[in-house]
Formats: C-alpha cells, sequence, structure tokens
C-alpha cells in the first residue's frame, strides 16, 4: 500500500522536528491551527519564537520550494501566528518565519533545506 | 528605540523638512511606512533592508514602523532610503553615536548598499540652509551640486557602510567643496558660431535685434535655407548669464533631474528644441506634483519651435500666458506651482506644408485648402505676441557654393550686451529687464519718437492695415534697434527697420493665405 499525502506530511513534519532539536531549538508546538491558519511548528531559538512551515516534495522539477508558499500561504500563516501570539499573551517576543522543505527521494531518504527569516509582515 | 532624523521634499523650487521617525517592536518580522508614501517611497524597504544586509550589517528583527512628518503632504521619490537605512541601523544600536539635528539624509540606495544620486539636491540645500541645517549627507555624485550652496557642509558618501561609520565616528569625511566661481567661468563658450552659416543677412539682423531686446521671432522659409542652423547658434550671441541665473536655470534642470551625470553647475543659457508631437503638458509642466515643462527649461534661454504650424493647436495656445508673465502656474490636485519661464520664443516654420511655395526656382504643389489650414494654425493673438517676423529665402548658388564669412558670435555678442546694458539702465527699479516686456505706459514713457520717425509710423498704419497691438509691437522692436544704434531717441531709420518685420500682420502677410 502506498503512503497518503497526510503520511508524507508527518514524515515530513518529524524529520524536520529532529532537524531543529540537532540545530538546539526547543519544539513548542506543532499542528497549531487557527480559524484561518495552520502552523506547522512553533519553536523557540535563543530570544526568537519561531514559526515553521514545513513544505514536503517528491519532485524536484517544479522550480524553488519557497516559491509554492505563495501570499495567500503566508497570510494564513501570519493569520495564525498572530492568534498564537494572542491567545498565548506573548509580548515583547521577537519573532521569525522559517521554512523548511523536505525533499523526499524514492529510496526513503529524505533531503532537507532551511530557510531562515523567509518572509515577513506586510 | 526611537531614533529621529531629518530628511527633505520638494513642492515646486521650494524644499521642505520632512524628519524620519524609526521605531520598532518585538513581535511578528515586518515593516511599514507612513506619512503618504508613494510608490517609490514604499518600495523603498526592500532596497533598504538588501542595502544593510549587503553592507555587512545585521536587519534588525521585530516590526519597523517609519513615519515620515509631515504627515498631510504626499511624499515622492526614491530619496529617503538613505535616512531610513540610518534610522534603522542607528535604532538598532548599529551606529553608536546619536545623530545630531542639523544633519539632512538625501540618497537612493542600491541593493548592494551603493548610494546613488537623486534629483532636485541644489534647490533643497538651497531651503536647507534657509531652515538652519548645518550638514548635508549625500551621493558623492551630487556632491558638485550640493556644494554650490555655500554656507552647508556637504558629506559625500559612496554607500550605506561609509555613511554609517562616519556616523560612529569611525572614519572622517572632509567636507566637499568646489569653487563655484572657477566652474561658472570655465564652461562658457559654445561651440555653434555665427559665422558658419552662409548668406542670411537679412536674418542674422532680425536674429541680433531678437537678441538684443529678447523679442520673439518667427522664421518663415523654405527647407535647407538654414533656419534650424540659425536658431542652434542664438545662445552665442545672448550675453552670458550671470552667477545667480546660472543658479537658477540649474535649479530647474536639478528639479527635472537633468543634472545627474553633467556639470553641477549650467553655465550656458539653456536651448529647447522639442519635438513638434510635444504634448501641452510637456511644454507647459505637469504631473500628479507638477513638473517643469519645456517652457521653464528654456527660462533664460532659447525655446526653439521648429515646425511651428505642425505643433497640436493645443500646444501652440498654452504658450500664450508664459510669453505674456514670463512663468507659468500648474495646478493639480495635489498642489499648484509656479515655475518661471522667461524664456525667448524662437519659431521656424515652412512657407507652406511641401516647402515651396513662393520659390523662385520650385514650384509649390499644395492645394489652397492645405495652404489655408496650414496658416490656420497660427492664430491671431499668437502672432500678435510675436515681435518680428523674418523671411529666411532659399540661398543662391553662388552664396552655397561660396565659404561661409560671417561675423563671429562674439562681435554680435559684444553689440547685443551693450544694448542690453541700456535696458537695465533704463528699466532700473522696475521688475522688467528688456524692451520686450515692456507695459502700454512704458511703451509711451520710453518710446520717444522724433517727427519724421511718427510720419512714417502713421504711414504703415494706413498703408499696412495695422492693429493696435502691432503698433505696440513696432515700437518696442524700434526702441531695441535705436538702443543697439546707441540712439537715445527713436528715429525714421529705426522705425522703418521695425516695421518690416511685421510682415504677417495683414492676415498671411505677404504670403497672402
Amino acid at each position: 500500500m502506498g503512503k497518503t499525502s497526510k503520511d508524507i506530511g508527518d514524515l515530513g513534519e518529524d524529520r524536520a522536528c529532529e532537524y531543529f532539536i540537532q540545530k538546539g531549538f526547543k519544539i513548542i508546538e506543532r499542528n497549531y491551527r487557527s480559524q484561518q491558519g495552520e502552523i506547522d511548528i512553533v519553536a523557540r531559538d535563543g530570544e526568537f519564537l519561531v514559526f515553521v512551515e514545513v513544505k514536503n516534495y517528491s519532485f524536484r522539477s517544479y522550480g524553488s520550494p519557497l516559491g509554492a508558499i505563495g501570499k495567500n500561504k503566508r497570510k494564513s500563516i501570519i493569520h495564525a501566528a498572530q492568534t498564537y501570539l494572542y491567545k498565548n499573551n506573548i509580548k515583547d517576543t521577537n519573532c521569525r518565519f522559517d521554512v523548511v522543505t523536505i525533499y523526499h527521494k524514492h529510496n526513503g531518504n529524505c533531503a532537507i533545506d532551511y530557510i531562515k527569516d523567509a518572509f515577513y509582515v506586510g | 528605540m526611537l531614533v529621529k532624523l531629518k530628511s527633505s521634499a520638494l513642492n515646486g523650487l521650494d524644499g521642505y523638512i520632512v524628519e524620519v521617525e524609526v521605531d520598532s517592536y518585538k513581535g511578528l518580522p515586518g515593516q511599514s511606512i507612513v506619512g503618504l508614501p508613494d510608490a517609490a517611497v514604499r518600495e523603498s524597504r526592500d532596497r533598504v533592508k538588501f542595502a544593510i544586509i549587503n553592507s555587512g550589517f545585521e536587519f534588525p528583527p521585530g516590526y519597523f514602523t517609519i513615519n515620515l512628518a509631515p504627515g498631510d503632504v504626499r511624499k515622492e521619490g526614491p530619496l529617503y532610503d538613505l535616512p531610513i537605512a540610518i534610522g534603522i541601523l542607528s535604532s538598532s544600536s548599529q551606529i553608536k553615536s546619536e545623530l545630531s539635528k542639523d544633519h539632512i539624509f538625501l540618497g537612493e540606495l542600491a541593493l548592494n548598499g551603493d548610494v546613488r544620486p537623486v534629483a532636485g539636491v541644489l534647490p533643497i540645500c538651497f531651503s536647507a540652509k534657509q531652515a538652519g541645517i548645518k550638514q548635508v549627507v549625500v551621493s558623492r555624485d551630487n556632491a558638485d551640486e550640493a556644494a554650490l550652496v555655500s554656507g552647508l557642509e556637504i558629506i559625500p558618501v559612496t554607500n550605506l557602510k561609509e555613511a554609517a561609520e562616519y556616523l560612529s565616528g569611525i572614519i572622517n569625511i572632509s567636507p566637499h567643496r568646489i569653487d563655484i566661481h572657477a566652474l561658472f567661468e570655465s564652461n562658457q563658450e559654445y561651440e555653434l558660431d555665427f559665422s558658419d552659416v552662409k548668406g542670411q543677412q537679412h536674418a542674422k539682423r532680425a536674429l541680433e535685434i531678437a537678441a538684443a531686446g529678447s523679442h520673439n521671432i518667427l522664421m518663415v522659409g523654405p527647407p535647407g535655407s538654414g533656419k534650424t542652423m540659425l536658431a542652434k547658434r542664438i545662445p552665442s550671441i545672448l550675453p552670458p548669464l550671470s552667477l545667480d541665473e546660472a543658479l537658477e536655470v540649474t535649479k530647474l534642470y536639478s528639479v527635472t533631474g537633468l543634472l545627474s551625470g553633467k556639470a553641477a553647475l549650467i553655465t550656458r543659457r539653456p536651448f529647447r528644441s522639442p519635438h513638434h508631437t510635444t504634448s501641452n503638458i510637456g511644454i507647459i509642466g505637469g504631473g500628479r506634483i507638477p513638473r517643469p515643462g519645456e517652457v521653464s527649461l528654456a527660462h533664460l534661454g532659447i525655446l526653439f519651435l521648429d515646425e511651428f504650424p505642425e505643433f497640436e493647436r493645443k500646444v501652440l495656445e498654452v504658450l500664450r500666458q508664459p510669453l505674456e508673465d514670463g512663468k507659468v502656474t500648474v495646478s493639480r490636485a495635489l498642489a499648484s506651482i509656479t515655475y518661471p519661464a522667461e524664456f525667448m520664443l524662437v519659431a521656424a516654420m515652412n512657407p507652406c506644408p511641401c516647402g515651396n511655395y513662393m520659390d523662385p526656382v520650385k514650384t509649390c504643389v499644395c492645394p489652397p485648402y492645405k495652404l489655408q489650414r496650414y496658416w490656420g494654425k497660427l492664430s491671431r493673438p499668437l502672432i500678435d505676441r510675436i515681435d518680428l517676423h523674418v523671411e529666411v529665402p532659399r540661398l543662391k548658388k553662388e552664396e552655397l557654393a561660396a565659404h561661409p564669412t560671417g561675423e563671429p558670435s562674439k562681435e554680435i555678442r559684444n553689440r547685443v550686451s551693450a544694448a542690453r546694458k541700456i535696458q537695465e539702465e533704463r528699466f532700473k527699479g522696475t521688475n522688467i529687464h528688456s524692451n520686450s516686456r515692456m507695459t502700454p505706459k512704458q511703451v509711451r514713457e520710453f518710446c520717444k519718437l522724433d517727427e519724421e520717425a511718427e510720419a512714417i509710423l502713421k504711414a504703415a498704419i494706413l498703408h499696412l492695415k495695422m492693429s493696435g497691438r502691432s503698433y505696440d509691437r513696432i515700437l518696442k522692436v524700434s526702441r531695441t534697434i535705436a538702443d543697439l544704434d546707441g540712439s537715445e531717441s527713436i528715429k525714421a531709420k529705426h522705425i522703418a527697420e521695425a516695421t518690416q518685420y511685421r510682415s504677417l500682420d495683414t492676415k498671411g502677410g505677404e504670403y497672402n493665405v
């Protein structure tokens, strides 16, 4: 039986978390949902609160994976981040939006690409 | 941390101080620019971000708000890049020392951090000095222009890093200075000379009179007779600009952004020859925030309109106000701005669309209705405002073959300058400088005729059926001719000569269309 895209997604997020823990980040929350958006991973990197979007790929032929995070996707991430900050009453903290792209090779291995400070609000 | 620094904006030819305030809070990353920025200002955040990173600094985290005060005036142009970048660096303590209140910053940033020149630096510096500013930080390419204003310390910077290090006190940049008088005198020669033009003594004489009294002139002649050649050489017989005049002209070019890459100071009289497809806005000036048009760029120089009747009718009619007032006021929703436009109009046209009407050698092929339409483009009020009408006939074979042997421009210029000096004396204490701008009252006061001259003028009016306005024009032109002659009163020969330059006063004139 083949993998569903959810399986691939979960696998990717697991890999991303491992990667971040290795880098010294503290994972705070996974799959945070607000009404209008979703954040794959919320983590802490020193003074920064980091909102991470994980993007999974099986093909490399469609250009930069970052290009797949379009305007609307960014909007929904930003919206979710705002909700998160508000609900948890987090103030006076520098935040960052990072993107991790994970390329799933056919032999089951992954290649991870990490883009720090990938985009910003308006 | 809140940081305040100063930059400047332009309203017409006047600059005013714009305060740039930068503050940030910790939170989601981003920035916004407020204070009615236009698209070029709003885009500055992308340039600023990369300029900061590529200059070896860190783009600070947090949400930045940049306020450009006063908040009710629209800000345009890329000149706020440098102050915004300095503000962000200072706000994140990457520039250590406190910023002085007597600085202004002007400059566009390249992505690699280089500071690029911007338009309007000269008028901004003039106004900044009046506002009590002591130091101006500008791009190195703008430094010469800025240094024309004495009493300001001009700090030229090549890139953002240099600016930041200067402000932190790490490096020292000595203020840029130029020798304005040497610059002014170095560049006053013209390449074109009247002696290059073959024949056309009559037209040359008319141009000399026009130059002496700053009269507008219309040249009519077949193609290839030398109209354009003559027109291009008029600046060389006009008296040189004074330093103040040169600065006035340079300001206009600075605002329009036509100065960059050239000499900092415009020392020669401008010669503008817009193509006949130019729109009326291109001629007069305009835009959302009005910019100077061709009439203002020709300020204190020549506006040459070749193929005069080929211009759109609208364009020709809008010339009437600046011709009359020497300035032009352009009103738009956002601003109403007055630019100076004291130019000498030099127009040239063919006698008919094909160019050969009344030609002794070639035959005209234009049907009469075409001739009528061609001449009909020139309205009476417009023709009335042109003091001299002169014919530039086709050159004869002998003239064409001969070497040009005309008088050099320098000699003509000496005569013109002498006549201008007489006029300066005459109009001392009034706000005009030349005979062409005399009011009807002044015409009666200064244009005294002797008896013989009076008789000739009367006869001319009777026979040539001239209008009241033409009468005044003849008197003004004859005043100039008398000045060239060094004569106190206007004599019969002066009137006689002036009369022959009104050939178009009867409709279509000698072309009888």
